[in-house]
């Protein structure tokens, strides 16, 4: 080991102790299954591998170091320091050391770098061993890397964290409120589209970095979840767990987003980038996660938490120093552990856990994992919530904090959010007055709750914008009706609506003139008759419509045809019998025994043949029932193995498909 | 969490609740930085805007002093995001340099390699330097000395210009201040724009703009060139000058449609320089008519595009810019940034009226009925049209001749945007009226007349909105606008907040006809009234006339 002896028995004594090792004659032991039990990639960090197969001894590895030439020598010991694995290029793998042009041949023909599959090679265990003179590793591993700190105000620190924690509630609560009135659709990989991700960054007023995380921590914290919209597409809905959420004080919220980002194994800080293939991540994808993310997340706290209070990372070197120590604690993880790490640190300061680079009390009781005490200990530090605005004379109104969500949601149907962040502005607008009204608000109400949530006096131009937008609302009526009914007598009108026997008319009185019916016309004419009434039809444009009944009359039937025309027809039916029979004879006379099979080849022929010389051949053709016939046929033109040839007894030209075709012979 | 009066959210505007014990030192820390949006009654909103930042750094303010100034007046954590934007914002300032240098002339130099290369790498850079120099500055024709420092701004690493200026042809200009003497906010206006070199000075209408550029020319004593907008305001510079100065009337020279005169002192309008003839402009020469020590631009926010470009050219000289608001309705704030300067003093309206220097006001907006046949007309007619129909309904007249006769014996202002009402007003009020087509010289006898006090009353069109010192207006009535212009009603607004005698408050009048485009254009321009602070009362028609009876 590179490392301080009376440490190492130390070490060595602890894990005796703990009965992790044992001591066996040979030496000492480590528990079967204790190898298994250590994640990660064994033989990165120890230096006694590769193990090989048939090791040198001590001595021979150290006869032929002792031979090489210095620009191999220094090969080796990069190799060495650079993880113990190369690639070659062009070096021969088979050589005799005296055949040797190259360091890298020297060195392969003795055996000192081993080849392994493609141009790589390694460093077997035993000559690392022997280069370090005898030492595990190039650095010694018994000093503990110092985590670069510098000092800042404790209060400074809770401060800035339990603004980020308040932020990222805030923005979590504003981009499930959106998406659960436009939510985005799912791509067919899972993910959430590029575009949508840019949105959701312009909405939240944030880089699209970290615009992915506060959808990633949504999902982890179970606020959102896949789900069809009415028209089927899949989509990314807030789940019923987000109504609960939105429930929670602001600190509780924060716990919860805390709580699923801690446990979680997705990999937000990937998004954008581009994986192996080239293809770039998506927010929400469901590969987007990995074994290692909760091991970071909790390490890098964990670490972070040995920082004392009014100590925080220093800016700039802090993170890659903690990166180094938990690299140095997780010796056996993969290279990508440091990067998740570094990730923890980003996402841990965008959700307020830490704050300017430090843990704050709430952090530091995360990283104990006492979400509920850590909740307790940020709440102090978050804005209190406000149950009053200052209404001003430009029609703004500002909410000096996060106000109560009663006075918060009924100030969203009436006013449009302006501005966003610790304090809210609102803007009252016709739209926005109109819309309170729409959902049932009278002038009155709106008054009574702008007072009532106004510290100052409601400004007179606010007041004449409600009362102006009360008259001019609901000035125009829309309604369903199946008839009108109009007359000059109010009385009579009056007397026919007030009529008992009319109620199941479904009239309705809309000024001393006019009134409507919900029966239709054809119902509505009869009854009013037998109440009585003579009324006159108006058409769509205003005009009457005399109401006589029709004249039922039924189509006079089609005289006999001129007796000439019947004539002419007869005389053509029978020329066309005649012109089949003859056809006929014809085919029977021409007709051998059977018509013999020609090939394709030959019935092609024959059909140009017939073409060219414009004579009458006689086809065996398979109609489209399968039977076989006999045509009699004028060949006239052949292409796209089609022919189109005059029939006889069709007396038309047919088209004939020529695969169909079975023979052809002379007519 | 921390009791302090201001909000930081997340969208970078900041929240400064007023009536909190701690809100002026708040206001103070912040302003340098943050661009006062609204006020209103309760709670001011400042923005954090790349320009704003930036006019901080020229100031010497630096990214620490703002994350600072933030954490300190913070109620709630601010989100750290925003910290890192604004030094990010802030350390792009001054990474480059535009400086002289003994053999090159101009230089442009980084000590952030990277970052000049990545600008000298830009296409529209690349046509404005010249040779590289080494590897960290690069040659600079004095020429491209305004185009390059827009084109930086436009990629977002604005230079700060350290080339200096020339000290042109020397003039002596003293104030005379026999009587009366600069107002403080004044003296350091002129003061902080003399220091920082080049840039705007921004002050309420009525503040006394006109005195900063006096104290300026005195710290200059140089020959000057002043832009105004027109030929009145011209003469009423003229004036000014005249009596608050050693200069004389002969040393002041106009430049504008009617004279064109070049003194040691010369003021020129917009108009004439932008004037075209067969494609070029032909009294561009003015510009180099004199080696002037310092150019003054009156109501930068209406400077017009090609003076722009003009102004790229003079950046050797020292430019001030006056205005009442760094908005610009066109959006182009950046190229008054880059190229006349950065904002070198700001102060709200209202602390300048709590200080007595601008009176007060009292805001109305009267609400008519149109009549029923009228009504009938607007909803049948065109939209194009409308506008025009819900503004000059005859209910209006009514209204107006109540209102002055409410006000009878206070100076009061009729105005509007469409001449057939003015003139129809002005006959039945039998009035002076003052429009487009109304002679330079009837016009200011006009208006000294009414400031004299010989006519109490006095119809104008929006001839009237710019630059025209009307000190003794006490009531202004507005029957039309242009569409709801914030910028216009600023104007309006301020031809009336000029001190009065006696601390009496002015009135301005609104007259809208209730449910058209008219009362929405309204809401747009009252908006910003509102949100300076000028709390409005809304009025019926119906209960004025009770009122007045």
């Amino acid at each position: 080991m590179h490392a301080d002896p009376t440490r190492t028995a130390a070490a060595l004594q602890r894990l005796l102790d703990l009965a992790l090792a044992w001591e066996t004659p040979g030496g000492v032991r480590a528990l079967s299954g204790v190898a298994d039990a250590m994640r990660g990639v064994p033989g990165v960090a120890s230096g006694l591998r590769p193990v090989s197969p048939e090791p040198l001894t001590d001595d021979e590895v150290r006869a032929r170091l002792a031979e090489l030439s210095p620009a191999a020598a220094a090969l080796l010991r990069h190799v060495d320091e650079h993880g113990g694995e190369g690639t070659t290029g062009a070096a021969r793998r088979t050589v005799s050391p005296r055949d040797a042009r190259s360091p890298a041949e020297e060195l392969l023909s003795r055996r000192l770098l081993v080849p392994r599959e493609g141009s790589s090679v390694v460093l077997p265990g035993e000559v690392g061993l022997a280069l370090r003179g005898g030492r595990t590793t190039v650095e010694p591993v018994d000093d503990v890397p110092a985590l670069a700190t510098s000092s800042r105000d404790a209060s400074l620190v809770a401060r800035s964290a339990a603004g980020a924690a308040f932020d990222v509630v805030r923005r979590v609560e504003l981009l499930l409120d959106h998406w659960g009135v436009a939510p985005p659709s799912v791509l067919r990989s899972g993910g959430l589209a590029v575009r949508d991700l840019k949105a959701v960054a312009r909405e939240l007023h944030v880089e699209e970095a970290e615009a992915a995380l506060v959808v990633e921590v949504a999902l982890s914290a179970g606020l959102i979840a896949e789900a069809a919209v009415a028209d089927g597409t899949p989509s990314w809905l807030p789940t019923d767990e987000f109504d609960v959420w939105s429930g929670l004080p602001t600190s509780g919220r924060w716990a919860r987003l805390v709580a699923g980002w801690l446990a979680s194994s997705r990999v937000p800080s990937l998004v954008g980038s581009r994986d192996a293939a080239g293809k770039s991540w998506n927010a929400l994808a469901p590969e987007l996660s990995s074994g290692l993310a909760e091991e970071a997340r909790r390490l890098a706290l964990h670490v972070l938490s040995e920082v004392p209070e009014g100590e925080v990372l220093a800016a700039g070197t802090g993170t890659a120093s903690l990166v180094g120590r938990v690299a140095w604690l997780r010796p056996r993880r993969p290279t990508i552990f440091g990067e998740l790490v570094d990730a923890a640190l980003t996402e841990a300061a965008v959700l307020g856990v830490t704050g300017a680079g430090g843990l704050p009390p709430s952090g530091r009781l995360v990283a104990e994992g006492d979400l509920g005490a850590a909740a307790a200990a940020l709440d102090p530090h978050l804005p209190r919530p406000v149950d009053h605005v200052l209404l001003q004379a430009d029609l703004t109104a500002v909410a000096p904090g996060p106000l109560e969500t009663e006075v918060a949601r009924r100030l969203h149907l009436l006013a449009d959010v302006e501005s966003r962040g610790g304090a809210t502005v609102y803007r009252f607008t016709p739209g926005s007055l109109r819309r309170g009204f729409d959902a049932g608000w009278s002038a009155l109400e709106v008054r009574d709750f702008l007072t009532s949530v106004s510290q100052t006096p409601v400004p007179q131009p606010l007041e004449f914008l409600v009362d102006d937008v009360a008259r001019t609302f609901g000035s125009v009526r829309v309604g369903h009706a199946e008839a009108f009914l109009r007359a000059d007598d109010e009385a009579a009108l009056a007397a026919l609506v007030h009529d008992p026997r009319a109620r199941t008319l479904g009239l309705r009185l809309l000024a001393p003139t006019v009134a409507i019916a919900t029966s239709p016309l054809d119902v509505l004419l009869p009854r009013l008759r037998e109440l009585g009434a003579a009324p006159v039809v108006e058409a769509a444009d205003g005009t009457v419509r005399v109401s006589r009944p029709d004249l039922l009359r039924a189509r006079t039937r089609r005289g006999r045809r001129p007796a000439g025309a019947v004539a002419a027809r007869q005389v053509a039916q029978v020329q066309a019998v005649a012109t089949a029979i003859r056809a006929g004879d014809r085919a029977e006379s021409s007709r051998p025994a059977t018509l013999a099979t020609t090939t394709p080849s030959g019935a092609l022929a024959a059909l140009r043949e017939a073409i060219e010389a414009g004579s009458t051949v006689v086809i065996g053709y398979v109609d489209n029932h399968g039977a076989t016939g006999e045509r009699v046929v004028d060949p006239r033109r052949l292409d796209g193995g089609r022919l189109s040839a005059y029939d006889h007894r069709a007396d038309d030209v047919r088209d004939f498909a020529v695969h169909r075709i079975t023979g052809v012979r002379p007519a | 969490m921390n009791d302090g009066p201001l909000i930081v959210q997340s969208d970078k505007t900041l929240l400064l609740e007023v009536d909190h014990p701690s809100a002026p030192d708040a206001r103070k820390a912040i302003a340098p930085f943050a661009e006062l949006e609204r006020s209103p009654e309760h709670i001011h909103t400042y923005r954090l805007t790349p320009l704003g930042l930036w006019n901080a750094r020229a100031a010497g303010h630096d990214a620490e002093q703002v994350v600072d100034a933030l954490l300190t007046w913070s109620r709630y954590a601010v989100p750290h995001a925003l910290l890192v934007d604004v030094a990010e914002t802030m350390g792009r300032y001054g990474r480059l340099r535009l400086e002289k240098h003994p053999v090159h002339g101009l230089v442009l130099s980084s000590t952030d390699r990277p970052v000049l290369e990545e600008v000298l790498r830009a296409k529209k850079i690349a046509g404005m330097v010249g040779a590289r120099l080494d590897d960290d500055s690069v040659a600079v024709h004095p020429s491209e000395r305004g185009n390059l420092k827009q084109a930086l701004l436009k990629l977002g690493w604005p230079a700060e210009d350290f080339a200096g200026y020339v000290d042109g042809e020397a003039h002596a200009i003293d104030l005379a201040e026999d009587e009366w003497t600069l107002r403080p906010y004044q003296r350091e206006a002129a003061q902080s724009f003399w220091d920082g070199g080049s840039g705007v000075v921004v002050l309420p209408c009525g503040a006394g703009k006109t005195l900063v550029g006096a104290a300026s020319m005195a710290h200059a004593q140089a020959t000057t060139l002043i832009l105004v907008t027109n030929t009145v305001s011209a003469r009423q510079w003229k004036d000014e000058l005249v009596a608050r100065t050693s200069l004389t009337a002969d040393e002041i020279g106009e430049y504008s449609g009617a004279v064109k005169e070049i003194r040691p002192v010369t003021i020129a309008t917009y108009q004439v320089l932008t004037t075209k003839r067969k494609g070029v402009y032909p009294h561009l020469e003015l510009l180099d008519a004199r080696d002037w020590g310092l150019i003054v631009y009156d109501e930068v926010h209406l400077l017009p595009a090609p003076i722009f470009r003009m102004t790229a050219d003079l950046q050797a000289r020292r430019r001030l810019g006056l205005t009442a608001t760094l908005v610009r309705e066109d959006g182009r704030e950046g190229e008054v940034f880059s190229l006349i300067g950065p904002k070198r003093y700001d102060a709200p309206w209202k602390d300048i009226e709590a200080q007595g220097y601008i009176a007060p006001a009292d805001c109305v907006e009267v609400r008519v009925t149109l009549p029923d046949g009228e009504r009938l007309a607007y909803a049948t007619s065109d939209p194009d049209t409308r506008y025009r129909l819900a503004s000059c309904t005859h209910a209006k007249i009514d209204v107006v001749r109540d209102l002055v006769r409410q006000h009878a014996g206070q100076p009061t202002l009729v105005i509007g945007q469409y001449i057939d009402q003015l003139d129809e007003i002005a006959a039945m009020l039998d009035a002076p009226v003052i429009k487009g087509e109304t002679p330079v010289k009837e016009r200011q006898r006009l208006f000294n007349a009414f400031r004299a006090g010989e006519i109490g009353l006095l119809v104008v069109s929006k001839v009237a909105n710019f630059s025209i010192d009307l000190p003794s207006a006490e009531v202004a009535i507005q029957v039309s606008g242009s569409f709801g212009s914030r910028q216009e009603e600023a104007q309006r607004l301020g031809r009336l907040l000029r001190p009065k005698t006696e601390g009496r408050s002015a009135h301005f009048y609104t007259i809208v006809s209730r449910d058209t485009v008219d009362a929405d254009f309204a809401q747009n321009r009252q908006r910003f009234l509102a949100e300076q602070g000028y709390a409005y009362r809304i009025i019926d028609a119906g209960d004025l006339t009770a009122e007045s009876s």
